[in-house]
Order: C-alpha cells, then sequence, then structure tokens
C-alpha cells in the first residue's frame, strides 16, 4: 500500500512538473511575476506621487481686497512655500533627488541611512538646513523638515482664471456651483476666503475666519487643503509670536506643554505592510499553485479517459488518493515558498528599488522566520489540497472544475485578508479559525512577535491537522463513490 | 484459482440500478446471465445505451452491482473486486494514456500498479515492445504518437500482467482502419493464447468478424446469447441485423 503511494505520487509529480500550465502558475508567477509587479507598482506610485508634489497648484483667493495684509504675509518670502524651496535647494545641493526625497518622508530612520550611505553628515546637513531658512524654529527631526516638501507649492489667484465665471463666483448663490466645477475642470486646486473683517478682528488681538474651500474627491484639492493649511497654520503661529513679544510674553505662554513624540526604533510603516502583505500573498500563491495540479489530477484523468482504466488496475484506491493529495500539497507548498523567498530577497538585493530602500527595517526575515512560516502553511496546505481535489473529482471537465475552484479563491482571499485588518490578534479564538490563523500567525512571525504566542501556534497546528486530516478521509470516502467518479 | 471447466466470466443475474433525478429508478442493468470460457471471444451487442458499459464496468469493478453476482477469472467481484482488477486487461473507447508521459514511463507506471518486479517489468516490457514494434518510440511522449501507435501502447498496458481475461469496451469504435487492424489482431492473438475476451460493439459487421458467441442486449437485458452462426439462423434472410432488429421488436411488443 505505501509502496503504491509511493508510485502515484512519483508518477503525478513528474506528469505535473511536465504542464506548461502548471509549471507558469507554480514557478514563474511566484518567482518572476510578483517581485516584477511589485517593482512595478512601486515605481508608478512614486512617479505619480512625486508629480504631484512637484505641480503647483492653483489657489484662488476670493477676497484678497479684504485682507490685503494677510494675503502680502502668505505670498510674503518668508512663508513655509519659500522655506520650502529653499530646503530642497539644501537637499538637492547633498546630492539628494527630489524623487528620494519625496518618497522618504515617513520613515526618518531609512533617510539617515540614506545619508550614510551616500556619505553625507546628518548634523552637518542639518546645521545646512537651518542656516539656509533662518528659523531655529525648525525641528532638528528630517521628519518635520522634509514635511515641508511633500505639499504642492501654491500659486495664488487673485482673479478667476479663464474659464471660470468670475459673476458666478461673485454670486452667492452660485458659488459653491461654480468652484466645484472649476476643481473637476482642474482649472483650480481650492479657493481661500477671508472674513471681511479679517483684518480689523486680527487688530483687535482676535481670531480671523478663513474659509478653504476643496473638493474630497480630488487629490490635488486634498494636497492643496493641506498645503494650505500649514500655510495658514505656520502665518498664525508667526502672528501669536508677534502679540506675545508685544506683550513681553515668553514663547511658551501660548504653548505650556511642548509635546514631542519619541520613536522607537521597533518596525516601521514598510515593515508592517510587508508583514500584512505577505501572509497574505503566501496563502493565495498557496492555493494558486496547487489549483491546476489539483484539477488535473481529478478532472484531468476524467476528461482524457484515463481515469477508467487506472481504476481497474489493482491499485488501492486510499493509495491513489494519498499519491494524488500529496503532489498537490507540494505544489501548494513550492508555490508560497517560492514567492516569499523571491519578494524578500529581490527586496534584499534591492531589486525593488525605492521600496528595498525603506522596506527592511524591523522586518524579520532570516531562516529562521522562513521555516516557521513553512511549518504554520503545511497543515493549511493539505486543507486546500483536499479541498480542490474534492472539487476536481466531482467535476466531469477541466473547465467544470475550474467554475468550481473560482469560488474556492474567494473563501480564501477573504479569510487572508484579515492580516490587513487593525485590531485582529493572533490569540485562543483566531487560532482555531482555518486560513485566518494562518495569516495572523504569519503576521505574528513576520513582525518577530512569535515568542508570544507559541500556544497559539500549537492550536493552529492542532486544529488545521485535525480539519485536513478530516478532509482527507473525506476525499478518500469521496474518490470511492462511483457517483462522484462516474458522473452524467 | 478457476478449475479448468469452469467458466472465465460467470455472471448471474446481474443488476445495476441507477437513481435519475428526471427518469426516477433506471435499471442500466437488469438481471444479466450469460457466460464465456478461455479462448473465447464473446460479444455484447447492443444499440447506444443498451448497458453494454455498464455490464463491463461491472465485471471490471469499476461499479459494484446492484443486484446479483459474477466470477471473474474465479473471482467475485463482489467479495474480491481488487483480485478481479488484478487478472483483467481493460481497454475502453479512449487509449486512457497519459500524453505527458513517455511510452515506457506509461507503461512502467502500469506495472508497478500492478505489482509486477522491476525486474521482471523490464523484461516483460522489453519482450512486448519487441512483440508491437514499440521499441522505436518507446522513449517519445504519449501525446505525441499517432493514433495507431497510441492503440498499440494501450494493448500492451492491457496486457502487461498477463491477464486471464480481456474486457474491450467498444475497441475499435472512433478508430481508422490501421489502428482498428491492431486491435482485431490482437483479439484473434488472445485468443490463441487461450485469454477469454469479452467485448461491447454496436456493430453487427464488427461482431461477425471478431465474435465467437454474441449476447444480444437491449434495455439493460440479455434478449439472446448464441453462436454467430446460430443467431444469423433465427433469421429468414440469415443476417444477424435483421436477426438482432427481431429480436428487439419482438421484446418491445
Amino acid at each position: 500500500m505505501s509502496k503504491q503511494v509511493g508510485v502515484v505520487f512519483a508518477k503525478e509529480l513528474r506528469e505535473v512538473l511536465r504542464d506548461r500550465r502548471t509549471l507558469i502558475f507554480m514557478l514563474l508567477v511566484p518567482t518572476v511575476a510578483v517581485p516584477l509587479f511589485m517593482w512595478i507598482s512601486t515605481e508608478l506610485v512614486t512617479h505619480f506621487a512625486t508629480k504631484l508634489a512637484r505641480e503647483e497648484a492653483r489657489v484662488l483667493l476670493l477676497n484678497p481686497g479684504a485682507a490685503p495684509e494677510l494675503v502680502r504675509r502668505l505670498r510674503d518670502s518668508s512663508s513655509l512655500e519659500q522655506t520650502a524651496r529653499r530646503i530642497e535647494q539644501v537637499l538637492v545641493g547633498a546630492g539628494l533627488s527630489v524623487e528620494e526625497l519625496a518618497l522618504l518622508k515617513g520613515e526618518p530612520k531609512a533617510f539617515m541611512r540614506l545619508l550614510e550611505k551616500k556619505g553625507i553628515a546628518a548634523d552637518e546637513l542639518v546645521g545646512k538646513l537651518r542656516r539656509a531658512t533662518g528659523t531655529a524654529d525648525l525641528d532638528a527631526d528630517p521628519k518635520q523638515l522634509l514635511a515641508g516638501l511633500a505639499p504642492p507649492r501654491i500659486q495664488w489667484l487673485e482673479e478667476a482664471p479663464a474659464g471660470v465665471d468670475a459673476a458666478a463666483l461673485a454670486a452667492a448663490g452660485r458659488r459653491r456651483h461654480e468652484l466645484l466645477e472649476a476643481v473637476r475642470r482642474r482649472k483650480l486646486a481650492a479657493a481661500v476666503e477671508f472674513d471681511p473683517r479679517a483684518e480689523s478682528l486680527l487688530g483687535e488681538e482676535r481670531s480671523a475666519p478663513v474659509k478653504i474651500f476643496y473638493l474630497e474627491s480630488s487629490d490635488r484639492s486634498r494636497a492643496a487643503l493641506k498645503s494650505l493649511r500649514r500655510m495658514l497654520a505656520t502665518l498664525g503661529r508667526e502672528i501669536l509670536a508677534e502679540r506675545l513679544r508685544d506683550r513681553n510674553l515668553d514663547p511658551g505662554f501660548a504653548r505650556p506643554l511642548a509635546v514631542r513624540a519619541e520613536r522607537l526604533p521597533g518596525p516601521g510603516f514598510m515593515a508592517k505592510l510587508l508583514s500584512m502583505l505577505l501572509p497574505y500573498m503566501i496563502l493565495i500563491f498557496a492555493l494558486a499553485g496547487a489549483m491546476y495540479p489539483a484539477i488535473d489530477l481529478g478532472a484531468g484523468e476524467k476528461e482524457r479517459g484515463t481515469l477508467e482504466t487506472l481504476l481497474a488496475a489493482p491499485v488501492d484506491r486510499l493509495a491513489l488518493v494519498l499519491g494524488k493529495f500529496g503532489v498537490v500539497m507540494v505544489a501548494a507548498l513550492v508555490s508560497a515558498l517560492l514567492a516569499t523567498l523571491s519578494l524578500t530577497v529581490s527586496m534584499r538585493a534591492g531589486v525593488l528599488g525605492t521600496l528595498s530602500l525603506i522596506g527592511g527595517e524591523g522586518f524579520s526575515f532570516s531562516l529562521v522566520e522562513a521555516g516557521w512560516a513553512f511549518l504554520v502553511v503545511i497543515p493549511t496546505a493539505g486543507i486546500f489540497a483536499a479541498l480542490l481535489l474534492v472539487l476536481s473529482v466531482f467535476a466531469r471537465s477541466f473547465k467544470e472544475a475550474q467554475s468550481y475552484a473560482n469560488p474556492l479563491q474567494m473563501f480564501v482571499i477573504l479569510p487572508a485578508f484579515v492580516s490587513f485588518i487593525p485590531g485582529v490578534d493572533f490569540d485562543a479564538g483566531t487560532a482555531l479559525i482555518p486560513v485566518v490563523n494562518v495569516s495572523l500567525a504569519l503576521k505574528a512571525i513576520f513582525t518577530g512577535n512569535l515568542d508570544q504566542h507559541y500556544l497559539h501556534l500549537g492550536l493552529l497546528f492542532l486544529s488545521s491537522a485535525v480539519l485536513a486530516a478530516g478532509l482527507l478521509l473525506f476525499t478518500t470516502w469521496w474518490f470511492r463513490r462511483e457517483q462522484v467518479l462516474f458522473r452524467g | 484459482m478457476p478449475s479448468a471447466n469452469e467458466p472465465t466470466i460467470d455472471c448471474r443475474e446481474l443488476s445495476k440500478h441507477f437513481h435519475d433525478r428526471k427518469r426516477g429508478l433506471v435499471r442500466a442493468v437488469d438481471g444479466i446471465s450469460f457466460q464465456a470460457r478461455a479462448g473465447e471471444v464473446f460479444g455484447l451487442l447492443g444499440i447506444n445505451g443498451a448497458g453494454k458499459t455498464t455490464t463491463l464496468r461491472l465485471l471490471a469493478t469499476l461499479l459494484r452491482p446492484s443486484g446479483g453476482d459474477a466470477r471473474v477469472a474465479g473471482f467475485s467481484i463482489n467479495e474480491r473486486p481488487a483480485a478481479v482488477r488484478a487478472n483483467i486487461g481493460f481497454l475502453t473507447m479512449s487509449t486512457g494514456l497519459y500524453g505527458r508521459l513517455t511510452v515506457r514511463e506509461m507503461i512502467e507506471y502500469f506495472g508497478r500498479l500492478h505489482g509486477l518486479e522491476r525486474e521482471r517489468l523490464a523484461r516483460r516490457t522489453e519482450e512486448l515492445f519487441e512483440r508491437f514494434d514499440i521499441a522505436s518510440f518507446a522513449g517519445r511522449r504519449c501525446d505525441k504518437l499517432s493514433s495507431g501507435m497510441k492503440q498499440k501502447v494501450s494493448i500492451v498496458r492491457c496486457v502487461l500482467h498477463d491477464p486471464a481475461v480481456m474486457i474491450l469496451d467498444e475497441p475499435t469504435a472512433s478508430l481508422d482502419v490501421l489502428a482498428a487492424r491492431n486491435i482485431v489482431e490482437f483479439i484473434a492473438d488472445s485468443r490463441s493464447r487461450g485469454k477469454c475476451v469479452l467485448l461491447s460493439t454496436h456493430s453487427m459487421a464488427e461482431a461477425e468478424k471478431l465474435c465467437d458467441r454474441v449476447g444480444v442486449i437491449h434495455r439493460g437485458r440479455l434478449l439472446a446469447c448464441d453462436g454467430i452462426a446460430a443467431l444469423r439462423g433465427s433469421s429468414p434472410s440469415g443476417r444477424l441485423e435483421d436477426a438482432f432488429v427481431k429480436l428487439v421488436e419482438e421484446r418491445a411488443s
């Protein structure tokens, strides 16, 4: 019996390895297509994010006459926009590209590593930045410095641009609609309106209302809003500083608590993203890699008319099922393993360009993690293999089997997606839910939190193995049913 | 093992009923009895859907009977299905080859499933490859073979373990003349080697050409079971086709 299992396994494996379709899905897609896809998508995102950051945002001042002093100060060289330009000049002068700057915001530690790589002394750079901007107020944290570069530069318009009806803007009833149309047609990114009494209110040391019109669904408009908020806030701080000076008060008077968040040297943003993305990919590839072999080994035998002759041979049905099951499971594991390895290796090797610069930090991936990840996936690969074989044996043809397997993918995609949901923990409860448990366990492994979850891992193995064994038993029973084998 | 005078295939009141959602209970095979001996070619003759394939599948233990029993090569299909399978060679309409395996791998696979030892398998393979003129394309993948070549490989697979019984389901249907000749020769050869050959066919000409005795099967029942000459004689015209139509019409009335 065990000899027969080996004979069936060897033959099925040989056949699967000679099938071009299987090879493409099991080997080529995970090793080549996945890193390529990731690389292209990051490059695209980078490209368009930088383009957006470099564009000038056209902001219409609806009533510049109402607050000439504010308008002057917004346009003044001491505004944040000018500061940002100077920061950019300094950084570009130091040998950093604008693209790198735009991407590196949010990852200060990676930024520091980049400086190191390029042989730029961080202290010196910050000193240069301070001198160039002339503001001691600037935080030494590069993240703060870089924040000024992210928003688009503002191009102030004091009159409605061509194509926007000034009369309609003036009419209170039609103004919102006209602005909406202007933003939609990209004539404007946003508009600013001062309270008519803004300057007199400021003179009385009161608060002057300023309204920003923007469109939530437009990336350009939201970027302009962000930029405007920051500029107006800076201007507001300047005015506050003047008021305090006039009264001989310390700047601390208006800022009783000086709060600053200090980041611990743990996993960064990209590490978090990868620890969410990788479990998902591993599970999807485990299923995708197993799909074609499974269909080929079940429905394929029916379609090609080999099943009858095979069943007429004195081979134990259990040996047939186990041999086939083994090959499908191996296909699932190989495909998942290749996807994981190709992604991490190409990331290490820097193939992914910008992503690799910021990826590694806090993301645990050594042979130990790879080994754990492989172990965790094994019982679930068994579950996939059994499920796919059940469907495949039931189907009359390759096509029919494919139409059954596709909805199964949805059942895997949804629970695998759980690694993306914040706040779902790998605990005694979730460790019992198939697929979900693997997704969460892999996330824990890749963020280096495995040591807190040994008990849950045990539960995962136990529950998944029981389920896989149950499904395998069912598959064997299923494979003995003549109504299944000789349908129609 | 069967005793010398026991028929190689002994089919007694064999039945197979299905439940069909549209048609209700279907009696695909309805109490069939016949015998076939070593060195004899026995044909099941009937139109499509008469129950021929189901009968052969029952005897090959692919399906379990709803009633009755049969002894094949001395083993009951109900009690010793594995022993039955070890003693039959089964050939279907499709050649049933694995396209991505080479001829040699394909034959080796079935040899090992039949539990042949490596050495014996190697000897038997060489012998058969020579007999069927296969050696020249033994290293080629099965899906790259002509239909005649495929047919030969399929025959080798069928006789590899030297079974006492050959069960052939519509062996020449959908074959071209040359490929069909392989089968005809194979059947004649099997008979001369003292094998019991059971085949199904819907062709009168084929039945006349190949079979010693014929069972006429219709709607799951065996209407007649006799030698070709005796069946011919039951019709005034002396033609098998007329005898067949007469039997079926008598049954319908």
